[in-house]
């Protein structure tokens, strides 16, 4: 497990992070979101060892990860590049024999993924004559080429076409697997929905939220559906009751206590029929826009 | 596992990419041509002896042209025909002949040609016949023309070395200058720009994350060093080979031998700082275009060492042969001189290599800091308040 404790960081007298920690668990994907200049390539960096933090640590397995090199870990960084007149070939065995790879075998990696990729009949073609969706799978390739023992990825879906999206999520949910602790960030709220396991929300430098999805959902289900045969207009009026958002027979609401709940669902079945009364499951997205506000 | 240390991979990278492209080879088999050329073209020049075959008409011309075959320079060569004038008059119409000479009446000589006479034979002709002229006015006073004082009565003595090894000094401090500033250029800039390009693309991410940004920069200047020294040695090989081999006496080429050794000594001390102004010129811009600006100091410095090079003389040089850079040609250009005790050479060098030194660590300051930083162009002053 990587875990981050108390990372601070500041440029000048800007603080960048404050106090941000959280776990990146193994066998599971994390998704790392928050709005652009919320800290989430500042803190990837640190966790490359790129940048130093000025205060907290960075342990792998309870080990604490020094300001040094991590030939180890596969890295994406946010701005996309390798470089660009240079077959996709030679670069994927450059990066490999920087990472400890020998260079046959860093070949022997690089076409592999490039097979997986799709993209074996061009290894020969210099980057820049790829298609941008190509790049970037280029660009995964370079990440995973060493079997990273983590996987540190800026925007790894952005630019992708839905069906590159399919290989990068098929490829992410394979290291995974296999027990590569994986930590992405993404704008793409709906397909962290599907995909993640493990969500950190962070805002202005600080994790507003963090944790397994499932725990994040749980613990945000606070608010009802409530649909009925007439018009919920009424529930505007009820004390204790917080109307979300109310139009015609439906309504999302939530209860200050259960006792309410109890109260209304009866002043309900009085006005008539109830076609559905469901403790509402918030999205990921829904979670976000909540934390965030 | 891989053994190899990182900064020869990223080394090999450098050389690598550079002797696979193809405008590098190009550009190097040119330059060699151009060597080979010039040398080939320069001895075929020297080594042509003119021929010219004249005929005199009366007894003082013969006389002028026999004084004249005496004093001819080693590149001509004069042959004296005597022969009527009837039989000369056709020689020369079927260019059997280059000229005629006969004595005018006015106690003056015509040199008759058929297109042209060529000026080189006209001055021989002209001194011979002022001598012939002479020696007879004199002895025909009764004074024995051996008696009076010989025009090498006074010899030419130069304070700094013969007129020959000057120009020699002269054309090696351009060949070196030259050869300094092309590769300053040719193998300095790629430095920057690969650093940009790496900055640039933000591959340096990547590559940070994998390895010291020290022994990045490290394998980039070494790589880059290979390079130039290799194309400065094939270059000196070639240009001395063919000199060597040339069949005119060249003078001084042991000299030159010897001063070549020196030079690339010196040139790899004065490129290696070079190399440190580049990564961190590479470091501080944002982009390509951004070196265009920043280079400029350099490329002055650059110009200013080449004229240096080859205008500098006396004191002047002596100075500049100890100022870091400058040195790397002032010092091999006094060395052709032969009169400089062997301390300074080691004295000049030892201040190279610690500016060298001091550059090199202030270098990699600059570039560790700048090199990650996003966003525009840096200023020197701004990259030193960058931290980690």
């Amino acid at each position: 497990m990587l875990q981050l404790e108390s990372i601070t960081r500041s440029f000048g007298d800007r603080p960048v992070l404050r106090d941000v920690g959280f776990d990146v668990p193994r066998g599971a994907l994390t998704g790392f979101v928050g709005a652009n200049g919320a800290g989430k390539t500042t803190t990837m960096r640190i966790i490359m060892g790129l940048l130093t933090a000025h205060g907290g640590t960075v342990r792998l397995d309870g080990k604490e990860l020094g300001a040094t090199t991590r030939p180890d870990f596969g890295y994406m960084p946010e701005e996309r590049g390798l470089y660009p007149r240079q077959p996709v070939i030679d670069q994927l065995v450059y990066l490999g024999s920087l990472h400890g790879l020998s260079r046959p075998l860093a070949r022997q990696r690089a076409l592999d993924l490039l097979e997986r990729f799709g993209l074996a009949d061009r290894s020969k073609a210099k980057l820049e004559s790829l298609s941008l969706g190509n790049q970037q799978r280029v660009q995964v390739s370079a990440a995973l080429l060493h079997d990273p023992a983590v996987l540190v990825l800026d925007e790894p879906f952005s630019g992708l076409d839905p069906l590159a999206v399919d290989a990068m999520s098929s490829i992410l949910r394979d290291y995974a697997t296999r027990g590569v602790p994986i930590l992405f960030s993404s704008h793409q709220l709906d397909l962290l929905e599907t995909l993640v396991e493990n969500l950190v929300i962070i805002q202005d430098g600080t994790v507003v939220a963090s944790g397994p999805a499932e725990t994040l959902r749980e613990n945000h289900a606070d608010k009802h559906r409530l649909v009925l045969d007439g018009d919920t207009g009424w529930l505007r009026e009820v004390p204790g009751v917080q109307a979300l958002d109310i139009s015609g027979p439906e309504a999302l609401i939530r209860f200050d206590s259960p006792h309410i709940a109890h109260q209304v669902l009866t002043e309900s079945l009085q006005r008539g029929r109830v076609l559905e009364f469901s403790l509402h499951r918030p999205t990921l997205a829904d979670i976000y826009r909540e934390v965030i506000r | 596992m891989n053994s190899t240390p990182a900064w020869l991979t990223v080394t090999l990278r450098e050389v690598e990419t550079k002797v696979r492209d193809k405008a590098f080879i190009i550009s190097t088999l040119i330059t060699v041509l151009l060597i080979i050329g010039s040398i080939v073209v320069t001895s075929f020049l020297a080594n042509r002896t003119a021929n010219y075959s004249v005929a005199g008409g009366d007894e003082l011309s013969l006389a002028v042209l026999y004084q004249a075959q005496q004093d001819q320079p080693d590149d001509v060569d004069l042959s004296v025909q005597n022969i009527d004038a009837g039989r000369a008059r056709t020689d020369l119409a079927d260019g059997k002949l280059t000229a005629v000479l006969s004595a005018g009446a006015d106690g003056g000589f015509v040199i008759q040609g058929r297109e042209e006479v060529p000026g080189k034979l006209t001055g021989l002709l002209d001194a011979a016949a002022q001598q012939v002229l002479t020696t007879r006015m004199l002895e025909s006073a009764g004074i024995n023309p051996e008696q009076l004082p010989g025009t090498d009565l006074v010899s030419v003595e130069l304070l700094e070395g013969d007129a020959e090894r000057n120009s020699m000094i002269q054309a090696m401090a351009f060949i070196f200058s030259f050869l300094f500033y092309m590769a300053a250029l040719i193998f300095g800039m790629p430095i920057a720009n690969s650093v940009i390009e790496e900055k640039q693309n933000r591959v340096v991410e990547i590559l940070a994350s994998a390895i010291r940004l020290r022994d990045l920069l490290a394998g980039k200047i070494l790589g880059n060093i290979i390079l130039a020294l290799g194309q400065l040695l094939v270059f000196l090989g070639v240009g001395l080979g063919a000199a060597w081999l040339s069949p005119v006496q060249i003078p001084f080429l042991g000299v030159v031998f010897q001063v070549a050794t020196w030079f690339v000594v010196f040139f790899l001390a004065g490129f290696l700082v070079l190399a440190g102004f580049w990564a961190a010129l590479g470091a501080l811009a944002a982009r390509t275009e951004d070196l265009q600006q920043s280079s400029g100091p350099v490329v002055t410095l650059l110009i200013a060492i080449l004229f240096v090079g080859i205008y500098a003389k006396g004191t002047v040089l002596v100075i500049a042969s100890y100022v870091p850079i400058v040195s790397s040609v002032a010092m091999p250009i006094r060395l052709l001189t032969g009169t400089v005790p062997w301390w300074e050479p080691v004295l000049s060098l030892l201040i190279v290599l610690g500016f060298c030194w001091l550059v090199l660590v202030f270098a990699e300051r600059i570039y560790r800091r700048a090199v990650m930083h996003t966003g525009g162009a840096l200023t020197l002053r701004k990259a030193l308040k960058l931290e980690d």
